[in-house]
């Protein structure tokens, strides 16, 4: 059968129930005893061997068939949960990820059979419970699994008019079978599974009627069975056969249908009674005789029963395309908008009336909306990227030998679907410096006094238009000599530049290119190896990275990223004539500062700004512009903040804030890195926005 | 290659339709098949620091699309703007489009194979330019210098 239209359905919930596996090991490899857990880890063990199976990934099947049975080994009080249990489980995991990869790349789930895997299995459980591993494997599921039911096709009501299709096919001779199909309580893909019964009996006969009706079967509405009633030429047993040849097929239960004698009184009660057929259950007796009262007590329990369960969060997968033309849509509109403002705030208007502003506030209050709840839809939890570091922590702490905890807070922390897909490996990269390098081992934590268990926080949390994300550890923090040594060994500074540099300067050293040479990536990190990846790719989300570090009392690393990426808050400012905009997330304050004001440090302009010290940046210098003014007594300083740093941007004219969308102006234009993108502003012309961090 | 493929399926008789463009006195070609658009000089937004040839950016209907000034690029005296200056938007797969500015549409003139000479090999390496060339056509108007398109726009070697 085709399943490639299933294929996104399963790599979807194989993701799902990976992360289940993944987090309840955890849990459960603390509490060995939570059989919450246990059953937990059991049910998504079972879920995925029936998709896989389904799938046809058998492999994949065979391998969380043996992680189940440990599991019901478990359940069942025949053995206790170990740590190399544990471990083994968590290679399982690992294994079967391998698969999903291979699938998500070629639809193929790989030859690597992970034998290894499964033999270590197989002895723990043969060792935990002193049985064979083999006999174990089946028994407990042939008692899970409900007896099959009786032969529920008896029970078929016939009406007149099909009577008279009976007596023509008793006229050629056919036999008229009463069929009662059970699938196995591990299928997912039911509606499937019944059409390819459907389709073997179609080779074979004629199927004459199905109860549920055969539009349910299709849509999935019956249970674990179904009945038919089938005329053919062929025996029983050859139906019999042909049925259970289909995979995830329990039984098939075959027999001679017998018409019953008084069609037409049955055909009255007919309407209640399949009713209550889409309801049974097989393991209920809904047997041979039928007696009609009771199994309709038993259906009202089973709808009660069937409605309680908790509704699935009501969502829609949508590709992300659709969403970027959405927001394409969105920034047009805001385009428009701002093209509108720009004509009604001119002063050359004839229709500058009250009706006509009024509209176009509320055209401006919708449009915010609307932009609003357009990124909001592509905003995802970044719980999806850090759910996988508590796993990470757990191994790098039995490889490195060292004890630690991994705190996690702020899982909820929105972010847009773009930066959730990249933060993933920089966050990766730095708990892995933190594990490996900030803290110390277990003797020397003991030795300092600390708790021997070192620890390690991931914190993430809105702060206006930024997400923060920290880093941090409670290790040695980062030996300032240290690296200053190395910066000087290296070349990277001078001797000179070693005398005036703060530590906070050397620090930043870290985030240098020069600073990681590709010989000293160790299996797990080494400090300031790769750290310059990590800056360049969140500077890449138009973010920044910032490092704080006390010697012995740890390091902290923290990530600020831009909320949205699309659109933004700027302040549009006027340099000669052309006009730049400046993201309002950098922007602290604005001053004006009297020319007499500006110190030199190392003849460098500063200004002294309520006690700060603070560097100016002379933009029409930087930009090449021909500034407007000559000689002005007071300048227009924009302060912008880049981490803990500040800078001061001169330029000649605020125009005011607005809300710019962010287009690219593409690769071909080498401009430094200064320009960050561009905006089309009301009347059509572009400005481009300055980036801070290239700046400051 | 693939675009091999697709003038082969569309143009009969190896023949293949350029944009004819003025610069100073010399005539360009420009494979049509590249051609997105082409539309009057506007106002451009000049980029800092960007690479000498780039003149900026333009709105194209709310899309910023840089430009380059191809006179520039061939290192011939700095345009000068006239009624008859365009701009070019050029779309080469996989890449994002880009505006070249040209002195005057001529005119679009069909070429088959045996009427476009092939540059002779890199040895002439005299001028720079070459590698910009992809043939030259004869036409009884003159000759012509047909673009290499991709070379023009993805020219590595002139980043700063």
């Amino acid at each position: 059968m085709d399943v490639s239209q299933y294929l996104e359905i399963f790599i979807d919930e194989t993701k799902e129930h990976l992360q289940t596996l993944s987090d309840q090991l955890m849990i459960l490899e603390q509490e060995p005893e939570n059989m919450d857990t246990i059953n937990e880890i059991f049910r998504a063990a079972h879920s995925l061997k029936g998709m896989a199976g389904t799938m046809g990934y058998k492999r994949m099947q065979r391998l969380t068939h043996d992680m189940e049975n440990v599991f019901q080994e478990i359940r069942s009080g025949n053995m206790k949960v170990q740590p190399e249990l544990v471990d083994v489980l968590f290679r399982g995991l690992d294994a079967l990820e391998g698969y999903l990869a291979n699938i998500l790349e070629s639809a193929d789930e790989g030859t690597e059979e992970n034998q290894d895997i499964i033999n270590t299995l197989n002895e723990i459980v043969e060792k935990g419970t002193g049985k064979a591993g083999q006999a174990a494997q089946e028994t407990p599921k042939q008692e899970e699994a409900a007896p099959a039911g009786g032969a529920l096709y008896e029970s078929i009501t016939i009406s007149d008019y099909e009577i008279n299709t009976f007596e023509k096919a008793k006229e050629q001779n056919l036999n008229i079978l009463g069929i009662t199909v059970y699938l196995e309580e591990s299928c997912l893909l039911k509606a499937a599974r019944a059409f390819l019964v459907f389709k073997a009996l179609e080779e074979l006969g004629e199927v004459m009627k199905a109860v549920p009706d055969v539009q349910d079967i299709e849509d999935e509405k019956f249970d674990m069975n179904f009945s038919l009633v089938y005329f053919t030429k062929e025996s029983p047993e050859k139906i019999k056969a042909a049925i259970e040849n289909v995979s995830e097929i329990k039984e098939a239960v075959v027999g001679e249908f017998k018409l019953p004698e008084n069609g037409a009184e049955k055909t009255e009660e007919k309407a209640a009674q399949e009713e209550e057929k889409k309801e049974e259950k097989p393991a209920k007796q809904a047997s041979a005789t039928a007696v009609k009262s009771e199994p309709k007590k038993d259906t009202a329990k089973k709808t009660e029963k069937k409605n309680a369960k908790p509704a699935v969060g009501r969502t829609v997968r949508v590709d992300i395309e659709k969403l970027d033309v959405l927001m394409n849509l969105v920034s047009e509109l805001i385009i428009a908008k701002n093209g509108l403002v720009s004509i009604s705030s001119s002063a050359q208007n004839t229709r500058n009336d009250n009706s006509f502003n009024e509209q176009i506030e509320y055209l401006e209050s919708v449009t915010t909306n609307l932009h609003e709840s357009v990124m909001k839809v592509r905003m995802v939890p970044i719980e999806s990227v850090v759910n996988r570091f508590p796993r990470m922590i757990r191994d790098l702490s039995k490889k490195l030998d060292k004890k630690m905890e991994l705190h996690m807070s702020g899982e909820d922390t929105e972010l847009d679907r773009t930066v959730i897909d990249e933060i993933g490996d920089p966050l990766q990269h730095l708990l892995r410096n933190s594990a490996d390098h900030g803290l110390e081992s277990n003797e020397e934590r003991l030795a300092l006094g600390k708790s021997e268990v070192g620890n390690i926080w991931l914190n993430a949390y809105q702060d206006g238009n930024n997400v923060n994300i920290e880093v941090r550890d409670d290790g040695a923090g980062i030996n300032i000599e240290k690296v200053k040594n190395k910066a000087l060994e290296k070349g990277t500074i001078t001797p000179e530049q070693a005398e005036v540099m703060t530590d906070k300067e050397i620090i930043d050293l870290l985030f240098q290119p020069s600073f990681s040479t590709a010989e000293k990536i160790t299996d797990v990190s080494g400090r300031g190896v790769g750290l310059d990846v990590v800056k360049t790719k969140i500077e890449g989300l138009g973010g920044n990275i910032e490092c704080r570090s006390v010697v012995g009392e740890g390091s902290s690393f923290i990530i600020h990223l831009p909320l949205t990426l699309a659109i933004i808050q700027a302040l549009m400012v006027e340099l000669g004539n052309e006009k730049y905009a400046i993201p309002l997330g950098s922007i602290q304050t604005i001053e004006d500062v009297a020319v007499s004001d500006i110190k030199y440090v190392q003849t460098k302009e500063v200004i002294n700004l309520r006690g700060t010290v603070i560097p100016l940046i002379r933009l029409d210098q930087i930009l090449d512009v021909e500034s407007s003014l000559e000689d002005p007594e007071s300048l227009t300083v924009v302060i912008v903040k880049k981490g803990d740093k500040q800078a001061g941007l001169v330029v000649d004219n605020l125009i005011g804030q607005q809300e710019v969308v962010i287009k690219s102006i593409g690769s071909y234009i080498n401009c430094s890195k200064i320009i960050s993108g561009a905006t089309i502003l009301g009347d059509g012309e572009i400005a481009l926005i300055l980036e801070v961090n290239t700046l400051v | 290659m693939d675009s091999n493929n697709v003038q082969n399926l569309d143009t009969v008789g190896n023949e293949k339709q350029y944009i004819v463009v003025r610069l100073g006195s010399e005539q360009y070609g420009i494979d049509i098949q590249y051609v997105d658009n082409i539309v009057r000089k506007q106002r451009i937004t000049r980029v800092p620091k960007a690479q000498h040839y780039f003149k900026g950016v333009i709105n194209l209907r709310g899309e910023v699309i840089p430009v380059m000034s191809l006179r520039l690029k061939f290192d011939l005296e700095p345009d000068e703007y006239t009624n008859a200056t365009r701009i070019i938007i050029i779309k080469l797969e996989q890449h994002s489009a880009i505006g070249i500015i040209v002195d005057e549409i001529k005119e679009v003139v069909t070429l088959s194979e045996d009427a476009i000479d092939k540059p002779t090999s890199a040895d002439s390496s005299g001028d720079s330019r070459i590698q910009y060339l992809s043939g030259v056509g004869k036409q009884e108007s003159g000759l012509i210098s047909l673009l290499n398109i991709a070379n023009v726009i993805n020219d590595k070697e002139a980043v700063s």
